[in-house]
Order: C-alpha cells, then structure tokens, then sequence
C-alpha cells in the first residue's frame, strides 16, 4: 500500500513538473499565427519574401536600422557611427563598428560586413539588386580597414542615403563568415546550408524550420540585444477563421490575417488587442498616356481623380483600414507629402473632360487582378467602386479580372489602358516610389504608363542623389505636386496591416517595412 | 497472377504518360507568367529573361514537353519555380502529412461507415435504418469547410477536448525525421508525450475529412448487405442453423464487401492526392496546401509533380483493390 502510495506520489510530482515546465515554457514563448506560406528561404542574402524578412530581422543584425515605428531616423545597430563624404567621383561610407559577437561566439569584425555584402552581389538572388542596381556596387566595393572599421566606395550615380536605408532591409544582415564558410558545397556561398540555419549577431537564434508548420527562435544568448522572451514561434495558418479560433483558445498570442468583421469585432472584446501597423504599399489606379489612350490628356487624368470617392473607399471599403493618400510617396517616409487637393467633385470632372474634348465620356478597358487588393478589399469590389465613380462623369469602365501575372505582363508592355494594382518600395527610402512612377527611362511605372515627363524624371533622378536632407526634401515636394498635377496616376490609399494581440502582449511595434523586433515583446 | 501485375503495371505507365501530356498542354494554354509570378512585379526584363532561360521556358513547346518527359524517365520531377527545390524533395516533406491523414480517414470513415450499413441493412426501414440513413445524408451534405470550423470552435475552443490546428502542439518539438509520420517518428524516437499529441491532433481533421467517406461507406455497406441478405446462399446457411452472426460475418458481409472494398480504393487514392480545404483549415503540411500554393503562383512543374503522384497512387490503389478481390472471391482467378 504504502509503495502503491509513494509509486502515485512520484507520478504526480512528475506531472506537476511537467505541468510547471510547460506553463514556464508557455508564458516566455510569444506565438505568433500568420499566413507564412511565402517562406522560402531564411538566407538573408536571397530572401526576399516578407516572411523571410520577418524572419531574418530578429537572426541577423544590420549597420544601421530603424527604431519602433519610425522609418525616417537611422539608428545605430553593428555600427556605432558611420559618416558619408564626397570623394570628387565616388561617395565614401565609412561605419565604425561596435565589440560583439555572432551567435557561434566569434567576434563580429569588418571582414564579416565585406563577405556579407559581397557575398549578396555574387549570389544573384532576388534581392541582390538592391546593392548591385541601386547602390550600384560590386564585389570589391566594401573594404576592411581595420578590424572595427569598414569603407564602402558608391558611385556618384548611387544615393547614399538609398544607400543606408537599404541596409535596414534583410540583406543588410551580417552574416558569421567563419560559419558560412564552413559550410559552403560546391561554390554557393553556404546558401543551401543558411536557408534553415542561421549564423548572425540578432537577438535570436534559428532553431528549426518545419516546412509549411512553423519556425522556432530562440534566444541568442550571445547578442547584446537580449530579448524579453526565450522562445518566439512562427505559427503558419493560412485561415482567417483557423487564426480566430487559435487566438481565442490561446495557442497563438498574435493573429496576422483576420478578417476586418473579426478584426472589428476583436477590437470590442476586453481579451484582445488590435494594433493598425502602417505599411508602404499604394493602391493606385495607372492610366496609359500613350498617343492612342484617352488618358492622354493631363485633364482626363485630373478627371478621375476628381471623380474617385476615396473618403468612402477608406471608411467603407477597408473599414478604416487605410490612410487616405493622393501623393507618389507613401506616409511614413521622408519626403512624403500629405497633401489631398481632390475631392468628389463631379462638375469640375466634368468640365475638365469637356475642355479636354471628351465631354461625351468614353468607355476603355479597366484591368483588375483577382483575389484581395490592399487592406483586405476584394479586388473585385473595389473595381466596382471605382467603375460607379466613373460612370457619375461618363467614364464606361469595362473591368477585365484576370490572375495578377498576366495583368503584369499585360502592364509591362505598356497595353493597359487603366490597371489598378499595388507598389511597395524596396527599402524605406522615398526613391523606392519616385523613381519607379518619375523617371521614364527606369523602365518601370512610369514607362508602363508611357508617361515622359522630363522634369519629373530629372527631379527623382536628382532628389535620389542629394546628401543634404532639407534640398532633398525640398526636391520631393516638387516631384510630388508635379504628379499630382500631371501624373498618370490615380492614389487611391495606403493600406494598414491590422494585427489581433492577446490583451497579455506587451511591446509589440511593426514600422511600415513589416519589421517587428521580436526581442522587445513581453507577455 | 504475376502477369497481369506486369500489365497492370504497364497500364500505369500510360496512366502516368496520359497525364503528362494533360497537364503540360493544359499549363501551356493557361494565362499568366510563371516568370512574372515567381519574381514579382520588381523584375527587371533582364531577371526575367534569365529566369525563363534557367527553366526552359523560351524553348518551343515540344521540345519543352520532350526535355520534360526524358527527365521524368530518370525519376526527375524537375525543380519548383515557387519553392526553387527539387519537386521530389517537395513532395517527401509534404507527401507523409497527407499520407498520415488520410489513412487516419480512412480508418474513422471505415470504422463508422462500415458497421452503420450493416447495422442499418439488418434493421431495414426500422429507426436505427432511418438514423443511419438520415447521418449519412446529412454526412454527405455537409459542407467541409463548416463542419471543419464548427468542431474546431465547439471541441477544441469552448470544450478544450481536443488540440487545435497543426500537426503537433508549438510548443512540442517534433522527433527526428525517419519516416515523415510524426506518430511513427515518435515512436522510434520513444517520445510517447509528441506521440499521443500528434495522434491527439490527428482526431479533428481526420473526422472532418473520414465523416463524408463514411457517409457514403455507410450508404454502399447497407445497399450491398440488403441485396446480398436475400441471396439463396444466406437463406441456405440459415436454414442449416449457422449462427445468426457468422451468417452476417462470414457469409453476407464477405460476399457484400466487394462494392465496398471499391468505394474504399477510391476514397483513399482520393485522400492521397491531398485534401486542400481539410489541410488549409487545420494547417496541416500536406500536399493539397501544397498544391494549391503552386496553382496560385503558377508553379505548373509542381503542379504537374503532385498530378502524377496522385495518377499513380489511383492507378495502384486501383490494382490492390483489383487483387484483393481475388483474396476475398476465390472465383475470381486472373491466372
């Protein structure tokens, strides 16, 4: 009887301890749900998928990067100080660099930052234009001074500012060349080895990556950057209702795709709560100013533009999950300007029509992509939206939906008459958006929208390349009426990212790049 | 017996040759551009012409088709445009997710389905007939997507009785992989906490995904038990004073079990080829997210990959059904 009793007490104890541990296990692991599914590798030098950037954000640590949810202020990160002088025929960026070490425990020196950044040019991946098309840099290009001290050579056709705000995105993330090295097969630079390891100086550490489940960080115990929790897990769930049905029974502590009735909902119930993270993405209407498009005309354009109701597109459509916004440079950037001089104002459309010699309307082809446009709106309501605008001044839309990359391709050629998609700069820098829907010669938004305009071109081409942030600024503000006056297109909003949190999360901050700095979270 | 295998092998290999040559023309006849897809609004021409250099896309399409099919020969599926690995090495992390839920369907919708035909054959037009009847009506109505959601928030959410989605809890750390089943992993790992978890998560989707099998097992078993209860021979063996239940056991249910043991082929080479709403709803790694993941970025190898796999999980779910006939009707030979 009695060892009966002692064999019960034993078993119980156990389970306490077992019980014991998981509620530890629990309450220092932030579980975070979310439709991941993008994830594809979590090599900082070719990831490019925001879920890899997420990911990567919290293994690697950058030179420079950003603070909360501010985007327009560089803070020190690897690098102490780092200073950007005229060399007469090249920028010099110097960064001086702090005492740490990588995760594996070796120090973080200069060479680690030159094999990092070359290394990003010479694989190619998707990312790696940043550094070899914008900053306009080669392998070679960064050199060691000295063990704390590194020397990046830009051309003058780079902006150096570009330059430093694209070292906040992933790629910036420096890598352990020691480990890497160690583990490089047949020439690749290890990137089948970092594509599920991880070998940076971040607050966490890669644990695992299940394919498709979920991925594991956990505290790097070598960071300076120690994080409140020990463990933070990337739940995939693909399902608005699978994410409220988590969130509520509390195996996830943040929901990242519920719906806007949920999320509206969520933000009524004491256990949760929801947090509107801004995001840099602009839903725009692009309309064809080729010779043969009734977009032609500067007026015609204005027209529209007077014609959309973007007030109830904003309240209505996307809830209030969206900031309304007429300028190329999306809030939260420098040089954004918050200026909306149209209002519905259908008389004035009407008469710029008329002096434009389209009084009688016109109809042309309206390409919309399928699926959800931004702040969660179908696509296909929001296209009817706009065709109802349009048609309160004669304008006879015909919506074709098609799948986004035959849209693409279609928009690419310059075929669209009026297309309604997304742009979302690279790198948190104002030439992310203005060069792209300025400069005709970029080969991107403004070509495909056979717009040429030379002052535009020049002004972008100009505000990238200026050091001096107030005759930068000053750039952009003339860049940015100058598209509101004659550009081709048609801002509709800037979406929000509406995240659900238990009321228990604490310290959770997104900026507009989708960084989220998973060591500040407590619960 | 051996050769009809062969043929019945070399009947797969058409299968599968039938099924290359639909995918790929129905993949080339599709709009869109992988290219654009997998790289994004941002490509420069340049990346995308490297791109469909690198995959072959700027070749005609028969020399596409040919290049396609010769890898195939050598057991070379090709390479993801959206995942950028292997589709073999795709389709092994994925398959076994699929693999593990569809056998546990099948067991729940054999278990349940099975015995309730019988039980409603036997007791024809009286009230447990009706109930199985109506269960199986309302069973086969029933909208996955519903009952999926419907069981997660009443047993898993306002009960607690049973884990939510995934595969294993977050908080577990999966066994080494061996076989891809976490619940045999577990046991080869002698984890038996991760074990009776991953069977634990195992019970929600497996049901919603069994419950519309059973419905319809329940409604062959009843029909097949019915026609064959008023077979001479069932009348013979009772009038020799068999026992009531070996009449039902050995001699109805044998006979009657060769519609059903069709139906169940077809529903597990069903469950094989992945089951997209079922997967998605409990986050579960299989090949249907799989596969609807590729669809939507226009990943057609892959497509193409997952396509074949389930071809020739039919065509050979198809030919064990075909000998396990033999197994069950000795009048059936095919020496």
């Amino acid at each position: 009887m009695r060892r009966r009793f002692g064999a019960a007490a034993a078993l119980l104890s156990v389970s306490l301890l077992a019980i014991g541990v998981a509620q530890n296990s629990r309450s220092s692991t932030l579980v975070y749900g979310g439709d991941f599914s993008d994830l594809i590798t979590l090599d900082p030098g070719t990831s490019y998928e925001f879920s890899g950037g997420l990911v990567t954000d919290n293994l690697y640590e950058t030179l420079v990067k950003f603070e909360g949810e501010d985007l327009s202020t560089l803070k020190p990160g690897i690098a102490t100080k780092w200073t950007v002088s005229d060399a007469g025929s090249s920028w010099k960026v110097v960064f001086n660099l702090r005492n740490q070490k990588f995760s594996s425990g070796n120090p973080v020196t200069a060479d680690d930052v030159v094999y990092t950044f070359d290394r990003a040019i010479a694989l190619k991946g998707n990312g790696s234009f940043l550094f070899d098309e914008v900053a306009n840099m080669k392998v070679g290009s960064t050199k060691a001074i000295n063990k704390t001290t590194l020397e990046v050579t830009l051309p003058k056709t780079a902006s150096p500012a570009a330059f430093l705000n694209l070292l906040t995105f992933n790629i910036g993330g420096i890598v352990d060349s020691a480990e890497v090295k160690s583990h490089v097969v047949n020439n690749d630079y290890g990137t089948a080895w970092l594509k599920n390891h991880s070998a940076g100086s971040g607050p966490f550490v890669l644990n695992r990556w299940d394919q498709n489940q979920q991925v594991v960080l956990e505290a790097n115990p070598n960071s300076r950057l120690l994080p409140l929790l020990s463990r933070v897990i990337l739940r995939e769930m693909k399902e608005a209702n699978t994410q409220k049905i988590a969130l509520e029974s509390g195996e996830i502590d943040i929901a990242e795709n519920l719906t806007p009735d949920m999320v509206a909902a969520k933000a009524k119930d004491a256990k949760f709560n929801v947090y509107k993270a801004d995001s840099l993405r602009l839903q725009y209407l692009g309309m064809n100013t080729g010779a043969d498009s009734p977009f032609k005309d500067a007026r015609v354009r204005q027209a529209v533009r007077w014609a959309v109701d973007q007030d109830a597109i904003v309240n209505d459509l996307a809830g209030g999950n969206a900031r309304k916004i007429q300028t190329i440079i999306p809030a939260g950037l420098f040089g954004y300007n918050p200026a909306t001089p149209y209002k519905v104002d259908i008389e004035k459309a009407k008469s710029l029509l008329k002096a434009a010699g389209k009084e009688g309307g016109f109809e042309f082809e309206y390409l919309v992509p399928q699926g959800s446009c931004g702040a969660g709106i179908p696509c296909s309501d929001l296209a009817a939206k706009i065709q109802s605008d349009l048609a309160k001044i004669g304008l006879r839309a015909k919506i074709r939906q098609i799948v986004q990359s035959e849209l693409l391709g279609i928009y690419r050629a310059q075929k669209a008459q009026m297309v309604m998609v997304g742009w979302s700069p690279d790198f948190p820098d104002p030439d992310g958006n203005a060069t792209p829907m300025s400069d005709y010669g970029a080969k991107s938004l403004a070509w495909r929208n056979a717009w040429q305009n030379d002052t535009a071109g020049k002004l972008a081409q100009q505000a990238a390349l200026e050091p001096n942030p107030a005759k930068r600024a000053a750039l952009y503000k003339q860049l940015t009426e100058l598209q509101l006056e004659d550009g081709p297109f048609a801002i509709l909003y800037q979406p929000k990212v509406p995240l659900t949190l238990a009321k228990t999360v604490k310290g959770y901050l997104r900026n507009a790049q989708g960084q989220v700095r998973f060591e500040k979270i407590s619960k | 017996m051996l050769t009809y295998i062969i043929k019945r092998l070399f009947f797969v290999l058409f299968v599968v040759w039938g099924l290359t040559v639909a995918t790929f023309f129905i993949s080339q006849i599709l709009p869109g551009d992988p290219a654009i897809s997998a790289l994004g609004d941002k490509a420069t021409d340049e990346m995308i012409q490297n791109f469909r250099d690198k995959n072959g896309l700027n070749q005609p399409v028969l020399v596409q088709y040919f290049s396609y099919v010769s890898r195939l020969a050598v057991g070379d599926l090709g390479t993801s445009l959206r995942t950028g690995r292997p589709i073999l090495d795709d389709l092994r992390d994925f398959f076994p997710g699929t693999l593990e839920l569809a056998l546990a369907a099948l067991l729940i919708a054999a278990a349940i389905g099975i015995p309730a035909g019988v039980l409603a054959a036997l007791q024809q037009n009286k009230l447990p007939d009706v109930l199985v009847r109506l269960l199986a009506l309302i069973g086969g109505a029933t909208p996955i997507y519903w009952l999926a959601i419907l069981l997660l928030e009443t047993l898993h959410n306002k009960l607690r009785w049973l884990p939510g989605p995934g595969r294993l809890d977050a908080y577990l750390i999966a066994p080494p992989r061996v076989t891809g089943l976490v619940g045999i992993d577990a046991i080869f790992a002698g984890d038996w906490q991760v074990w009776s978890d991953s069977v634990m998560h195992l019970i929600l989707p497996a049901f919603v995904l069994g419950a519309f099998s059973a419905a319809l097992l329940a409604r062959m078993t009843r029909a097949a038990m019915l026609e064959t209860l008023n077979q001479d021979f069932v009348r013979t063996a009772r009038a020799k004073g068999v026992s009531n239940s070996t009449v039902i056991v050995r001699h109805a249910l044998r006979n009657a079990f060769l519609p059903v043991l069709t139906v169940l082929g077809g529903v597990l080479g069903g469950l094989l080829s992945g089951a997209v709403l079922t997967e998605s709803i409990f986050s579960w790694p299989g090949v249907g997210r799989y596969v609807t993941d590729a669809a939507i970025s226009l990943d057609f190898p892959a497509v193409m990959g997952v396509t074949l796999l389930a071809g020739v999980a039919y065509s050979l779910i198809n030919l064990a059904t075909d000998l396990l006939y033999a197994v069950l009707d000795p009048r059936i030979s095919y020496g």
